[in-house]
């Protein structure tokens, strides 16, 4: 069965919610930068980070057309292919922005998948608790930290 | 293009009860054009009017019923109506549950035949 | 035979729009030869689009190549035309008839004596199937829908799990789909109880649905179960929500004496 796991306790009910609503294979809840929050659906680690690092890529990019075009950045991007879609959203929460990749098959429909995603943004938005104060990060923290999220990730 | 799209929905949503009529994207869900009243959310009407005449159109063929045309799902508190419009479209609406189901399916039929 | 066909053909050749295609046309089918009696038949058809008998006989040629699925189209809409074709009403009496069923078949079958009582071959038919359909129901009174009209290839009652407990549904073609359409009507009331909870429309009641070889109706007799009907297009929805409602009625009653 495939499952639903995050590093932030309050995303999981959400996101459950939201991939069964909209019918989604995968999804990936990350930060503009890349760092995951949250996944659905994937079951290599290293898949995850490929599509983070792809996401924020997207996200970064499409925000330089927006700038270029003296546009908001733009909150939704969909593409589909023969047998997947895929939807790239963006939202604010009181802990920043973040960004969800979603991947879905022909089961559900980019009307579905948009619908339930304002939905899921929402639901994120109301769950977010606010920011603790920021601390300083060490080199060592980091290593760590990483290898806790790629642990939460995966339950491993 | 839009103006035409709006002429062809404001017929459907002249008719007492009507809430709001729209075209959409029979596969994809997204809204094509629409006419509604306030407060109601065109984009949950189409995507979720869509996916049920999806799986009802896998029904009716799977019964021998043939290709699905016209969907009415009455409910206590409203109906929500659509015809096919081709393969590519669909044209719903959104009415009162006391609505002339008659009426608003003729124009649906109608606006339907403009668009194809 | 033989020198009627060549005669017929050379008239036809003389003038393409005689009405002979018509008797050229049956003869090649009794003789069957059903591709020349086909050929014969649309052509003349192209010229008389609106000849009734034309459209008959065209569909008479459909069933005797069992191509009993147009055949049934055609008849179906010669009597857009012509409401009271008898031709129509007794072609397709036959044809329900051979699906079993047998409410549907006397339906067409006193439509086509109503159009000609002193037909006897439509008297004798008529006869036969109403000896049939009350046999069947003195045989079954435990089914849910012992009685009912298209109980055994257009009435169905499941569970909301998507698995059949009474009924059939049966193609044209006459493939059982029961187990299918069940599994489908899972998936179609998730769908409506979500749409009608989003957009806040209250509990439903029924979906009706038109399509281009049927009318369907969707209800729930009980918290617990679906019925789907399913019926000829000439069956107006208002005649289908009552039946339904017949159906349902009966479905609660089945449903009451099987649950433990």
């Amino acid at each position: 069965m495939t499952r639903t796991y995050s590093i932030e306790p309050w995303v999981e009910e959400p996101l459950a919610a939201f991939v069964a609503e909209a019918g989604a294979r995968l999804a990936l809840l990350m930060t503009p930068a890349g760092q995951v929050i949250a996944q659905h659906g994937f079951t290599r680690a290293v898949d995850v980070m490929a599509a983070a690092a792809l996401g924020a890529a997207i996200v970064a990019s499409t925000g330089e057309v927006a700038k270029l075009l003296d546009e908001p950045a733009f909150s939704v991007l969909n593409h589909q292919g023969e047998r997947h879609g895929i939807l790239l959203g963006g939202f604010d929460t009181p802990q920043g922005r973040m960004v969800c990749l979603v991947v879905y098959g022909k089961e559900s429909t980019p009307g579905l998948v948009q619908l339930f995603f304002e939905e899921f943004s929402r639901d994120v938005r109301e769950a977010c608790p606010e920011p603790e104060a920021p601390k300083q990060v060490l080199a060592s923290d980091f290593e760590r930290e990483l290898n806790d999220s790629l642990s939460a990730l995966f339950r491993t | 293009m839009s103006k035409r799209f709006q002429g062809i929905l404001d017929t459907i949503t002249r008719i007492r009860g009507v809430r709001g009529a729209m075209i959409v994207v029979y596969q994809d869900g997204l809204v094509v054009s629409d006419s509604l009243m306030e407060g109601v959310r065109g984009n949950a009407v189409a995507a979720l009017t869509s996916s049920l005449a999806k799986h009802v159109a896998n029904a009716t063929s799977a019964s021998g019923a043939g290709v699905l045309q016209f969907l009415h799902l009455q409910a206590i508190s409203g109906a929500l109506l659509a015809v096919t419009a081709g393969a590519e479209m669909l044209v719903v609406a959104i009415a009162d549950p006391s609505v002339n189901v008659g009426l608003v399916r003729l124009e649906l039929i109608r606006a339907a035949e403009a668009l194809t | 035979m033989a020198d009627d066909v060549k005669n017929l053909t050379a008239e036809l050749i003389r003038d393409p729009h005689s009405m002979v295609f018509l008797r050229l046309g049956e003869l090649l089918r009794t003789e069957g030869q059903l591709d020349a009696a086909r050929k014969v038949v649309l052509t003349g058809l192209e010229r008389h689009p609106d000849m009734v008998d034309a459209h008959d006989l065209y569909a008479r040629i459909l069933v005797d190549a069992n191509d009993l699925d147009h055949a049934r189209k055609v008849w179906e809409a010669l009597l857009q035309i012509d409401g009271r074709h008898q031709g129509a009403h007794k072609g397709l009496g036959f044809l329900h008839y051979g699906r079993g069923d047998l409410d549907a078949a006397l339906d067409h079958l006193e439509l086509a004596l109503a159009a000609d009582p002193t037909n006897q071959s439509v008297v004798q038919a008529l006869r036969a199937v109403r000896n049939v359909a009350e046999s069947v129901v003195a045989e079954d009174p435990q089914d849910a829908f012992a009685g009912f009209e298209g109980q055994d290839r257009g009435l169905l009652l499941a569970d909301r799990q998507g698995r059949a407990l009474a009924g059939r549904v049966v193609t044209w073609q006459g493939v059982d789909s029961t187990e299918v359409v069940a599994a489908h009507l899972a998936g179609i009331t998730q769908e409506m109880e979500r749409a009608v909870r989003m957009l806040k429309l209250g509990d439903w009641q029924r979906l009706v649905v038109e399509a281009t070889d049927g009318n369907v109706l969707l209800t729930s007799p009980s918290p617990d179960s679906l019925l789907l009907v399913v019926r000829d297009r000439d069956i107006p929805a208002g005649r289908l929500a009552l039946f339904a409602e017949r159906a349902s009625d009966a479905a609660r009653s089945w449903l009451g004496v099987q649950t433990p």
